[in-house]
C-alpha cells in the first residue's frame, strides 16, 4: 500500500451526542367528538351537508368558477363552523383540562382523559361554561376562520403554483382553491389546536393522531391531489374541480 | 454529521521495547497490513468486475427485449435508391421513337405543363353539393363539382384516399413518390427529412422542367434545390392561428405566373394553401370561418382556370382531410377522405361508363388512392413513373373523350404494371424475400402479360383490349395488398416475445435491486454461474430444437432462448441462494418512502395508457416531484435535530422553487396547442434563442460553482482537486459554453457584419476545446484526483499518565465524511460541462437547476436518513425523465434537435454527430445517471461495509424506473396498436422509452459503476482498504 497516512494503531471517529431518537414523537391525543348528542348527530350530517353543496354548485361551477367559487365562500364557512361549534372541543378547553391532569371538573368536555404530557405552557385555563356552551365557543370559532382566512391561503396558494398552477393566467381560480381548501382542512385545526407552536410542529410534521379533525385534512389534501388527476384528461375546466374531489374525500374518512 | 475523522498514533507504535524489536515488528507489521490491502484490493476488483458483468447481462436482456418487440412493431420499409430512366421503358417494345422527353417518355404525353393546386386538409364533403341540412363547409367550395358536371371532358372530381398517417409530411411522401407511408424509412439519411428515393420531382427536374413552389415549407424541406429560386415563395407552416398569411402569398404571386406574359418562366407550379387546414385546427371544419375560407378557394380557383392555356393541366386536392374538430394524422374515414379534380382547357378526360359522369356523392364511391396520382401526372406530362411506386393510372385521365379507349387504358397500365413489377423484383432481391410471398401476383402478372402480348401482337377486338386492362389492374391491386400487408402487418409474436423479456428483466431488476436480504454484490458470481449456464443451455436447446418459437430463422431462436435461459439461470441461483440462506423476502415496499417510489412509477406507467397523459408527462412529472417534495417537506419537519431539520427544510424548499422554475421552459408539442405556451426559444415559431437568454449560461457560469461549493463547504470537503475542479475548469468551462452561445448568436443575428467565418471558426475551437476540457482532461484527472480531504498533523503531549512518553503524532482528515461524494462529484462536474454545451441557452438554466436539484435531493436524503431508500432512485429518475422536456424536448421525432450535431462539427462525421445529438436528447437523463452512485455515497461513511452494494443497489433502482417505464410504453403501444394516436403519441414515446433505457444502461454501467471504481482505489491509497 502507498499510504500518505500511516496506518493508525487507535482510530477515533469522534460523533456527536445525537439526540435520543432521530424523528419526533407526537404528543397530541386524539379529538374526539363532543359527547351531545347534538354533536354525534352532526358531525354525520356535515359531509352531506358538504356534499349537497358541491352538488348545487357543480353545474355553475362549471359554467363560472369564479363567480361560483367565491359565492360558496359564504355557505362553506358556516358550515364549518357550525361543524366546529357544534362537535369539537375548542382549544381554549382543552388545553385548561390538559393543564391539570388532575382536574375532574364537570361539564361537557370532561370526555378527555387526562393527558400525559406537561410540555405545553398554559395560560390561565378557560372553563367552559355549562350554561352557554355555544356561546364560548362561538369566539374561538370566529377567531380560527380569521386566523384561517389570513395565515392559510397564501401558503397553499403558494403550494398550488409549486405544483403547476398557471402562474400567469387563472390566479383567482387557483387563490379561491386555495382558500377553499383552507376552509375544508384548515380551520378546524385552529379551532381544536390553537396557535399552540408545538402543535404546529406537529401538524406540518403530519405527525398528529389518527381522528376526526385530521381525517378531514388529510382528506382534503389526498383530494385536492387526486383532484388534479383529470386535469390532463381536460385541460378546459381548470383547477377548479380538485376543492370538490375533497369535500367527497372527507365523506369517505 | 462529523466530517473529520481524527487518527492517533503513538511515533513508535506505541509499545514500549527495544529500538531493535520495535522496528521488526513495525516492518512485520507493515508487511501483514499491506498483505491484507492486497487481499481486499483484489476483492474489491473482482467484485467490481462481476458487477460490471451483472449490469452488462441486464443491459443485453433489455437491447434483446427491445430487438424483438421492434421486429415485430416497428413498420420498415427498405428505401431503394434506384431511379427510373426515359431511356429505359418497362415494357421494350413498341414504345420506339418515344424515347425522349419531348414527346413523352414511356408513353405520349398529354400536356406541357402544370398547375398543382394542394388544400391543405381539403376533406372530399366539402366539395360535393349538399341540399338540406348543410353545414358551414358545404357548398362553399363548388367550382371543382360545377366544372365537372357541365364539362366532364375537361374536367373530373375523384374521392382521394389517404394512406394513414394522415400528416402533411407523409401525405406529401406518398403523393410524390406514389409508395407507402411506414414509421421508419431505412435509407433515410441522418438528419433527414429530405426525401431520397425516386419521386415526381425529381423525374420533373430530370426532364428539364423549371418547377416553382409557392406555400407550404415543408416541400423545401423534402424538396431541397429542386425549386426555381427566384420565382419560389415558401411560407412557415408552423402557425396554425395565422389563417391568411400563407393563402394570401401563394394566391398574390400565382396569378402573375399565369398570365401569358410570365407563362415561359415555368413548367410546372406547385401552390400549397393552408387555409382550410389552419380554420379546421382552429376552429373546426362546421364553422363560418372555414366557409369563408373555402369560399375565398372558390374565387381564387375560378381566376386560375380562366387565366389557364390548352397545354396547362390544373390539378387540385387535398392531401388529407379532417375530423369533426378539424384534426387529422390518424387513419379515421374523414381524415383520409380527400379529393381530387384535374381540369384542363382541352378536351381530354372522360369516363368509363355513363353512370359515373356526375362525381361520387359520397368518398365511398369510386375512391382512387393518393398513390394513382404519381402514375397519372408522371403519364400525363411525359416522364418515367417513379421507381418505388406502387399506384396505378387513373382511368378517368387515360380512358379518352367519348367512346372508352380500353386500348389506350391497357397500355398505361401495361407501362404502370411493367414499373411496379421492376420495383417487386428489386426490392424482394434487396430484402431477401422469397417468392412464395408473392405468389398470388406473380400469377396475376404473367397472365396479363401473357395476353398483352396477344392483344398486342394481333388486331383483336375492343372488348379484348378491356380484358387485358382488368387482368392488370387486378395484378396491381393484389401486389399493392400484399405490400400493405408486407410493410402493414404487426408480428404480434415478435412484439409479445420482446415484452416477455423486458418483464422478466424488470422482475430481475427488481428482485435484485429491493429484495433487502441481498447484499450487493455478495451472490453476484452464484447469479452469474447459473445466468451463464442456463443462457448457453437455452441457446443451445432453443436453436438446434427451436421449441420456443419455429417461424424464427436461426440466430433469433439463438438470441431468445439465450435471453430466457438466463433469466431461468438467474432464478435458480435466487432459489439456491434462498434455501442456503433461508431468507424469506420479497421486493415489497415497508415504509412510506418506498411505498411513495412504487406509487410514482406505477402511476407514470399506467398513465402511457391513455394520450393526454402521454401529452402532458411533463406537468405530470412536475406534479410528481412536488409531491415529493412536499412529503420531505413534512418529513424535515420531524427531524429532532435541529439543524437536520432546517438542512432538509431549506432543500425540500429548494428543490420544490426550482422545479417550479424549471417547469418554465417549454417547447410545446403539437397536441398541446393550445394550452401551451412555447418558452424554449425567442417565439414559439423560431428556433434561435432570445437575446435574453443568453445571460443564462452566463449567469451559470458565475453562480453554480459558488453553489456546488457551498454544498461542499458544509462538509469541509472543498479540498485538494475540488479547488481546482469546481473552482477553476468547472467556471471556465461554463464561461467559454456561455461566449460559444454569444457567437452562435451573434453568427445568426449578423451582429459583427461579415466577419462571419472568423467567427464560425472561432466557436467551433471554442467548442472543441470545451468538449475536450469536459471528456479528455476532465476523465483524466478524475482518474488520477486525490480525495477530497486535507490532512492535518498536530503533536500533543498525552497528558499526566505519561509524562515521558514522547508526544503522540495526531492526525485529522478533515472532510472525511463525505470523502467518497466528493470525489465522485468531480466526474459529475465533467459532464455538467460538456452537457451545458451541447444544451441551447434555455436548455443549459435547466441543466442548471437539474445539478441544484440533484445536490438538494442528495441533502434531503441525508436528512431524512433515506440513502438506502427507493425513492432516491425513483425521484432521480423523475428529475431526469421531467428536466428531458425542460431541455426543449419532447417524445416526437419533431422535436430532436439536429443542429446540435454541428456544435462542435461543420460537417456530419460518424460517431461524433450522432453522439452529439444524443447528447442534447438525453442530457437530463444522462446527468442523472451518472449521479446515481452519490445517493449510496453522499455524506456516506466512506468505510462503511457493503458500500458497493449500496451503489450497486442504487443503480440498479434507478434502471428500474426507466425499465418499468420502457416496459409500459412497450406494452400500451402494442396493446394499442390500432389507435389513431400510434404514430403521433404512443410510437414516439415507446421509441423514446427505449432509447433512453439502453443508453442509460451504457452510460450506468460504463461512467457511473465504472467510475466508482476509481474512487475506491482512490479512497484506499489514502486508508487501506
Amino acid at each position: 500500500m502507498d499510504t500518505n497516512v500511516s496506518p493508525p494503531s487507535t482510530t477515533t471517529t469522534v460523533t456527536p451526542p445525537l439526540p435520543k431518537t432521530r424523528k419526533l414523537i407526537p404528543i397530541s391525543q386524539p379529538i374526539p367528538i363532543l359527547p351531545t348528542s347534538l354533536a354525534q348527530t352532526y358531525t354525520h350530517i356535515h359531509p352531506i351537508l358538504l356534499l349537497s353543496l358541491f352538488y348545487l354548485r357543480f353545474p355553475s361551477l362549471v359554467s363560472s368558477p369564479v363567480p361560483t367559487l367565491l359565492s360558496s365562500l359564504i355557505p362553506l364557512s358556516i358550515l364549518q363552523l357550525s361543524y366546529a361549534i357544534l362537535c369539537l372541543p375548542p382549544s381554549s378547553t382543552r388545553h385548561g383540562l390538559n393543564h391539570d391532569p388532575n382536574d375532574k371538573s364537570p361539564g361537557n368536555n370532561k370526555i378527555e382523559s387526562p393527558r400525559p404530557d406537561q410540555l405545553r405552557k398554559r395560560s390561565t385555563p378557560k372553563k367552559d361554561s355549562p350554561d352557554h356552551p355555544f356561546i364560548s365557543r362561538i369566539i374561538p370559532a370566529l377567531l380560527s376562520l380569521t386566523l384561517t382566512l389570513s395565515l392559510s391561503p397564501p401558503l397553499l396558494f403558494t403550494i398550488l403554483i409549486l405544483f403547476g398552477a398557471p402562474l400567469t393566467t387563472h390566479l383567482p381560480h387557483t387563490f379561491l382553491l386555495a382558500t377553499h381548501v383552507s376552509l375544508l382542512a384548515v380551520l378546524p385545526l385552529f379551532y381544536v389546536h390553537g396557535v399552540n407552536a408545538r402543535m404546529w410542529r406537529e401538524i406540518s410534521s403530519a405527525a398528529l393522531p389518527g381522528d376526526e379533525v385530521w381525517g378531514g385534512t388529510v382528506g382534503t389534501m389526498l383530494g385536492a391531489w387526486g383532484g388534479a388527476v383529470p386535469i390532463p384528461l381536460d385541460w378546459y375546466v381548470p383547477l377548479s374541480a380538485p376543492s370538490h374531489f375533497s369535500s367527497v374525500w372527507k365523506v369517505f374518512r | 454529521m462529523e466530517n473529520n475523522a481524527t487518527f492517533t498514533t503513538h511515533p513508535n507504535g506505541g509499545l514500549k521495547n527495544t529500538p531493535r524489536r520495535q522496528t521488526e515488528e513495525e516492518e512485520d507489521k507493515e508487511d501483514r497490513i499491506s498483505a491484507i490491502n492486497k487481499r481486499k484490493k483484489i476483492q474489491f476488483q473482482a467484485s467490481h468486475t462481476l458487477l460490471i458483468a451483472f449490469f452488462f447481462w441486464i443491459f443485453s436482456l433489455h437491447a434483446l427485449g427491445i430487438y424483438f418487440f421492434t421486429k415485430g412493431f416497428l413498420l420498415t420499409r427498405l428505401v431503394l435508391d434506384s431511379h427510373s430512366k426515359c431511356a429505359s421503358s418497362p415494357i421494350e417494345f413498341e414504345q420506339q421513337g418515344l424515347r425522349n422527353s419531348s414527346s413523352g417518355c414511356w408513353h405520349p404525353k398529354t400536356f406541357d405543363k402544370a398547375v398543382i393546386i394542394i388544400i391543405d386538409a381539403l376533406r372530399y364533403d366539402f366539395t360535393v353539393p349538399v341540399g338540406s341540412e348543410h353545414h358551414h363547409y358545404h357548398n362553399a367550395l363548388k367550382v371543382l363539382y360545377e366544372t365537372a358536371v357541365e364539362q366532364p371532358h375537361n374536367a373530373f372530381l375523384l374521392p382521394f384516399i389517404a394512406d394513414p398517417p394522415t400528416a402533411t409530411l407523409q401525405r406529401l411522401k406518398g403523393l410524390t413518390t406514389g409508395t407507402l407511408p411506414t414509421f421508419v424509412e431505412f435509407g433515410s439519411n441522418f438528419a433527414g427529412t429530405a426525401i431520397e428515393e425516386d419521386n415526381l420531382l425529381r423525374q420533373l427536374r430530370a426532364a428539364g422542367k423549371n418547377l416553382v413552389h409557392l406555400g407550404d415549407d415543408t416541400w423545401h424541406s423534402l424538396f431541397p434545390g429542386y425549386f426555381d429560386d427566384n420565382l419560389t415563395h415558401a411560407y412557415d407552416s408552423f402557425n396554425v392561428w395565422d389563417l391568411h398569411t400563407v393563402d394570401n402569398g401563394v394566391t398574390e404571386h400565382i396569378i402573375p405566373l399565369l398570365h401569358h406574359e410570365e407563362v415561359e418562366k415555368w413548367d410546372v407550379i406547385i401552390g400549397h394553401y393552408l387555409g382550410v387546414d389552419h380554420a379546421g385546427h382552429r376552429y373546426g371544419p362546421d364553422h363560418p370561418a372555414m366557409a369563408n375560407k373555402l369560399h375565398e378557394m372558390d374565387v381564387v380557383l375560378r381566376e386560375i382556370i380562366a387565366l389557364l392555356d390548352e397545354q396547362t393541366l390544373l390539378v387540385v386536392m387535398g392531401d388529407h382531410g379532417m375530423d369533426a374538430k378539424g384534426d387529422h394524422g390518424g387513419e379515421s374515414d374523414d381524415e383520409i377522405e380527400a379529393a381530387l379534380w384535374m381540369y384542363s382547357k382541352k378536351s381530354a378526360f372522360g369516363r368509363l361508363n355513363n353512370d359515373s359522369i356526375t362525381p361520387p356523392n359520397n368518398a365511398k364511391e369510386r375512391p382512387t388512392a393518393q398513390i394513382d396520382l404519381v402514375p397519372t401526372l408522371s403519364l400525363l406530362l411525359g416522364l418515367p413513373i417513379p421507381y418505388n411506386n406502387l399506384g396505378s393510372p387513373i382511368a378517368e385521365a387515360f380512358v379518352g373523350t367519348d367512346q372508352p379507349d380500353w386500348k389506350n387504358l391497357m397500355t398505361v397500365n401495361a407501362i404502370s404494371s411493367g414499373q411496379i413489377s421492376d420495383y417487386q423484383r428489386s426490392y424482394s432481391l434487396a430484402r431477401g424475400l422469397d417468392d412464395g410471398v408473392f405468389r398470388s401476383s406473380n400469377i396475376l402478372r404473367e397472365k396479363a402479360f401473357r395476353y398483352w402480348f396477344n392483344a398486342v401482337a394481333s388486331n383483336v377486338l375492343e372488348k379484348e383490349f378491356k380484358v387485358v386492362f382488368e387482368m392488370f389492374t387486378a395484378y396491381q391491386k393484389d401486389t399493392l395488398r400484399l405490400y400493405r400487408s408486407l410493410w402493414a402487418r404487426f408480428d404480434v409474436t415478435s412484439m409479445v416475445e420482446g415484452i416477455a423479456i423486458l418483464f422478466v428483466a424488470a422482475c430481475v431488476l427488481a428482485f435484485y435491486a429491493r429484495s433487502a436480504a441481498l447484499h450487493g454484490v455478495e451472490y453476484i458470481p452464484v447469479y452469474l454461474l447459473q445466468t451463464g449456464k442456463y443462457s448457453v443451455a437455452g441457446a443451445i436447446l432453443a436453436g438446434t430444437v427451436k421449441i420456443v418459437d419455429p417461424s424464427l430463422v436461426f440466430m433469433d431462436s439463438v438470441l431468445l432462448g439465450l435471453g430466457l435461459g438466463g433469466v431461468l439461470g438467474f432464478g435458480v441461483a435466487v432459489t439456491m441462494t434462498r434455501a442456503a440462506l433461508k431468507y424469506d423476502d420479497l421486493p415489497i415496499p415497508s415504509s412510506v418512502w418506498g411505498w411513495l417510489s412504487v406509487i410514482f412509477t406505477l402511476l407514470q406507467a399506467i398513465g402511457f395508457a391513455s394520450n393526454s397523459y402521454t401529452i402532458w408527462e411533463d406537468e405530470i412529472l412536475l406534479c410528481f416531484l412536488s409531491t415529493f417534495g412536499v412529503v420531505a417537506l413534512v418529513s424535515s419537519f420531524r427531524q429532532n435535530s435541529a439543524s437536520v431539520r432546517s438542512a432538509g427544510i431549506a432543500q425540500s424548499v429548494l428543490f420544490l422553487v426550482l422545479a417550479r422554475i424549471s417547469s418554465l421552459s417549454r417547447l410545446c408539442r403539437e397536441e398541446q396547442m393550445p394550452h401551451c405556451k412555447s418558452t424554449y426559444y425567442a417565439s414559439s415559431n423560431s428556433s434561435t434563442s432570445a437575446p435574453w437568454q443568453l445571460l443564462i449560461p452566463l449567469f451559470l457560469a458565475i453562480t453554480l460553482p459558488m453553489i456546488i461549493k457551498l454544498y461542499y463547504v458544509q462538509t469541509l470537503s472543498y479540498k485538494g482537486p475540488a479547488v481546482l475542479w469546481i473552482g477553476f475548469t468547472l467556471r471556465l468551462g461554463l464561461l467559454a459554453t456561455a461566449a460559444f452561445w454569444i457567437l452562435d448568436a451573434a453568427d445568426d443575428n449578423d451582429w459583427f457584419g461579415d466577419r462571419k467565418s472568423i467567427i464560425r471558426a472561432f466557436k467551433m475551437i471554442l467548442a472543441r476545446l470545451t468538449l475536450g476540457l469536459a471528456f479528455v482532461a476532465g476523465t483524466t484527472y478524475y482518474l488520477w484526483a486525490k480525495p477530497c480531504v486535507s490532512i492535518e498533523v498536530s503533536s500533543r503531549r498525552n497528558g499526566a499518565d505519561a509524562p515521558h512518553d514522547p508526544p503522540k503524532k495526531r492526525i485529522t482528515v478533515v472532510g472525511y465524511m463525505n470523502m467518497h461524494g466528493s470525489r465522485y462529484f468531480l466526474l459529475v462536474c465533467n459532464w455538467i460541462i460538456a452537457l451545458i454545451l451541447v444544451q441551447k441557452p434555455m436548455g443549459a438554466g435547466a441543466i442548471g437547476a437539474l445539478v441544484v436539484q440533484i445536490l438538494a435531493l442528495l441533502e434531503i436524503a441525508d436528512a431524512n436518513n433515506i440513502s438506502q431508500s427507493a425513492i432516491g432512485p425513483v425521484i432521480l429518475g423523475a428529475l431526469g425523465s421531467f428536466h428531458f422536456f425542460k431541455t426543449g424536448h419532447q417524445a416526437t421525432l419533431a422535436s430532436i434537435q439536429w443542429e446540435s450535431a454541428f456544435i462542435p462539427l461543420q460537417t456530419i462525421i460518424y460517431p461524433w454527430s450522432p453522439m452529439l445529438v444524443i447528447l442534447n436528447s438525453f442530457g437530463a437523463q444522462i446527468l442523472t445517471t451518472v449521479a446515481v452512485p452519490l445517493l449510496a455515497t453522499w455524506k456516506q461513511p466512506p468505510k462503511s461495509r457493503g458500500l458497493l452494494g449500496s451503489i450497486a443497489k442504487a443503480m440498479a433502482t434507478f434502471i428500474l424506473y426507466h425499465a418499468i417505464i420502457n416496459l409500459a410504453t412497450t406494452v400500451w403501444a402494442a396493446w394499442l396498436r390500432r389507435h389513431l394516436m400510434l404514430y403521433r403519441i404512443f410510437s414516439p414515446r415507446f421509441m423514446t422509452g427505449a432509447t433512453v433505457l439502453l443508453l442509460l444502461d451504457l452510460i450506468g454501467i460504463l461512467v457511473a459503476i465504472g467510475g466508482v471504481r476509481s474512487n475506491f482505489i482512490s479512497v484506499a491509497e489514502v486508508f487501506g482498504w
